[in-house]
């Protein structure tokens, strides 16, 4: 199997804390898994290596057909290249509508001249429409993103994932906050997604990753403690001490 | 009025003074306006205000360009430049540089034709530098002056000369992901850094003395300062029309919308894949040449620049106009610079009335500094939104959009569809 995104030897010091040690990940172009840890694990550094927010200390993050390497990226190429990342606290912009929001994240050019030269075309607007409907919000596409609930901010900010049209998509903790009916309905959108493109899902919630039903990384002091299905993981004798330790 | 930041349009932009009717509201008054001071004024109408008055209201409208500006970079990106001055100054100069060649070059001629050979090029050149930098000591060209005596290579150096400056350090400060109070400290210390560069006496622009005379446009003599001082009223109400016109159509598409994710949380528009550096690069490069352009038609107005006028407290006043104005909304910031700005004239001209309290007499000439002050912090206390503000007063009386919103407290309860019914 090709893989889309390959980590190896990956490590990260802060201020003497190693948050990342030798670390090594792979997924493949259309591959759904699921990541746990306990807290300080590792997971959310993880996610800031892949995206180009921390820069690692040695190792290698490497991308696509070509193996072009991440580390020399800049945030908004590593964006442009296909890495889309959901964070923990819902992040939308609040002070616009939720067609602005949308159409921010629809893939288009991002150059400042081709923004400013931008016209909203009939194929935008039915992406925009589309990705309203499936996220539930038809019909607030005027409204305020900042006006809101959690939940409805969740969606909005998984549209705008799905919108950038990625090839991989990091998301972290999608179903915090959530009823279990949008649970439900979360865990669609992700397998759904899964179809096409690779989905790293960061979760505390068992049960959600249980129906993901999919293979599963379990990080421990910033390192894979076990790989493998659900059941496998929860099997494993270190895994129980250092996470399901009771 | 509407908001300015309210969603672009369904399928097709409308034309944008259609779709937003502040646009339209703003030209019709800037129009009117300039037609009423043009018919009191005494260039070509009934004479009831003075000249200098309106060449405070021309430089007026100057101030409220380079305050668009301001909002522009500050109201809508985030940037809180506190240098854009120094860009205003640099305008001023490039123009002044011309003014100040042209018309000596006029001068010397007359006075160098009344010998018996006619005078070679060099000989004038010697005249004209003698003249301008007599008072400096020297009497020379500096190669800063190269240029002066062409008035398009100086009209394109308005618009370059700001242009570089502001790209070359935007590059350096953007690149380095400074942000907040550090890079305004930064606009800062490059403001004060020029101004007291251009205080040397060495520098090639005439040092504390700057530039004078630029009133007097060059063989235009038996033209009367009061029909000038429209043709320059004119021409600032031109400029501030049509760069209220190019900035309400930059921030009301896309690019707008970017702008302002920007200002609210650069590290996610980052992970949407735009550039943020390159955007705040070509904010502050283009607002850097409005406020140049707006420097060239403010000076010669005013008749004189001197290094002064590009210290840090001008771009602070500047960042003060917009934010009692009310950022984020281009006419608050022209209302501030307007409003603010003609209050400062009035109260430092000494036509407010002392104030005397019996043991101490307020002067407001010393006071209005302090007055300017607390305004100020009231208005970021209490007001946040500004002058600006009274306008959502009655924007809001209207009910805001809420399709979509749940009618009742759980998902039981009425839905919008079943309402309607």
């Amino acid at each position: 199997m090709s893989t889309l995104l390959e980590v190896s030897g990956v490590s990260v010091t802060f201020d003497g804390f190693r948050a990342i040690n030798n670390l090594t990940f792979q997924i493949g172009p259309a591959e759904m898994r699921a990541v746990i840890g306990p807290n300080g694990a590792g997971k959310t550094t993880f996610m800031d290596i892949i995206t180009g927010k921390t820069r690692p200390d040695s190792g290698r993050v490497l991308w696509g057909e070509k193996s072009t390497s991440l580390l020399s990226l800049s945030e908004s190429q590593i964006a442009r290249a296909g890495v889309g990342r959901k964070f923990q606290r819902p992040t939308v912009f609040e002070d616009q509508s939720v067609r602005e929001n949308l159409m921010l994240a629809v893939e288009n050019k991002r150059g400042p001249l081709s923004v400013l030269r931008f016209r909203a075309a009939g194929k935008d607007h039915e992406k925009v429409a589309a990705l309203a409907q499936e996220i539930g919000l038809a019909g607030a596409l005027e409204r305020k993103a900042g006006e809101l609930s959690h939940g409805q901010k969740q969606w909005l900010e998984i549209g705008m994932l799905l919108a950038q049209n990625p090839r991989l998509l990091l998301v972290d903790e999608p179903a915090a906050g959530m009823t279990p009916a949008e649970r439900e309905h979360t865990t669609d959108i992700l397998v759904e997604a899964a179809r096409t493109r690779a989905v790293v899902v960061v979760e505390h919630d068992m049960e959600f990753v249980r129906r993901l039903n999919c293979k599963v990384t379990v990080l421990h002091e910033g390192a894979v403690l076990a790989e493998g299905s659900l059941d496998h993981v929860t099997q494993n004798e270190k895994v129980i001490e250092v996470y399901l330790g009771r | 009025m509407v908001d300015i930041s309210s969603p672009a349009g369904k399928s097709t932009r409308k034309p944008l003074v259609l779709q937003y009717p502040s646009v339209a509201l703003f030209l019709i008054i800037l129009s009117l306006f300039t037609a009423i001071i043009t018919l009191l004024g005494e260039g070509f109408g009934i004479g009831l205000i003075s000249t200098s008055f309106v060449k405070t209201l021309g430089k007026t409208l100057c101030l409220c360009l380079a305050a668009l500006a301001m909002d522009l970079v500050w109201g809508y990106t985030g940037i809180l430049s506190l240098g854009h001055m120094a860009f205003f100054g640099i305008g001023g100069y490039a123009i002044g540089m011309w003014l100040m060649y042209a018309r000596t070059e006029i001068i010397v001629r007359d006075s160098l034709s009344a010998s018996a050979l006619p005078p070679t090029a060099q000989e004038i050149s010697d005249g004209i530098a003698t003249q301008i930098f007599g008072v400096v000591g020297a009497s020379e060209f500096p190669p800063i002056w190269a240029l002066a005596h062409s008035l398009p290579l100086q009209l394109a150096a308005v618009v370059l000369v700001p242009g570089l400056l502001a790209l070359v350090f935007g590059w350096l400060a953007f690149r380095s992901r400074v942000t907040g109070v550090y890079l305004s400290i930064l606009t800062q210390a490059m403001t004060l850094a020029l101004s007291l560069y251009l205080f040397q006496n060495d520098s090639g622009l005439r040092g504390n003395n700057g530039l004078s005379g630029l009133q007097n446009l060059p063989g235009l003599d038996t033209v009367p300062q009061s029909t000038i001082s429209i043709l320059f009223f004119w021409a600032s109400a031109l400029a501030l029309g049509l760069g209220y016109l190019l900035c309400a159509w930059m921030v009301s598409g896309k690019f707008g919308s970017v702008m302002r994710a920007i200002r609210d949380d650069e590290n996610r528009v980052r992970f949407l894949g735009y550039s943020v550096e390159a955007y705040k690069l070509f904010v502050f490069t283009f607002t850097a040449v409005i406020c140049g352009i707006a420097g060239a038609l403010y000076y010669p107005q005013a008749g004189i620049i001197n290094p002064a006028e590009m210290a840090p407290i001008a771009s602070i006043y500047l960042a003060v106009w917009v934010a009692i104005g009310g950022r984020g909304r281009l006419y608050g910031a022209v209302i501030g610079a307007a409003f603010v700005s003609l209050l400062s004239t009035w109260f430092t001209g000494g036509q407010a009335p002392d104030v005397s309290l019996g043991f101490y007499t307020i002067q407001w000439v010393d006071w209005w500094t302090i007055l300017l002050g607390f305004s100020f912090v009231a208005v970021t206390l209490f007001a946040p939104r500004g002058i600006g503000g009274l306008v959502d007063r009655f924007t809001e009386r209207r009910a805001p959009v809420r399709h979509g919103a749940d009618l009742g407290p759980d998902s039981g309860s009425l839905r919008e569809k079943e309402a309607e019914e």
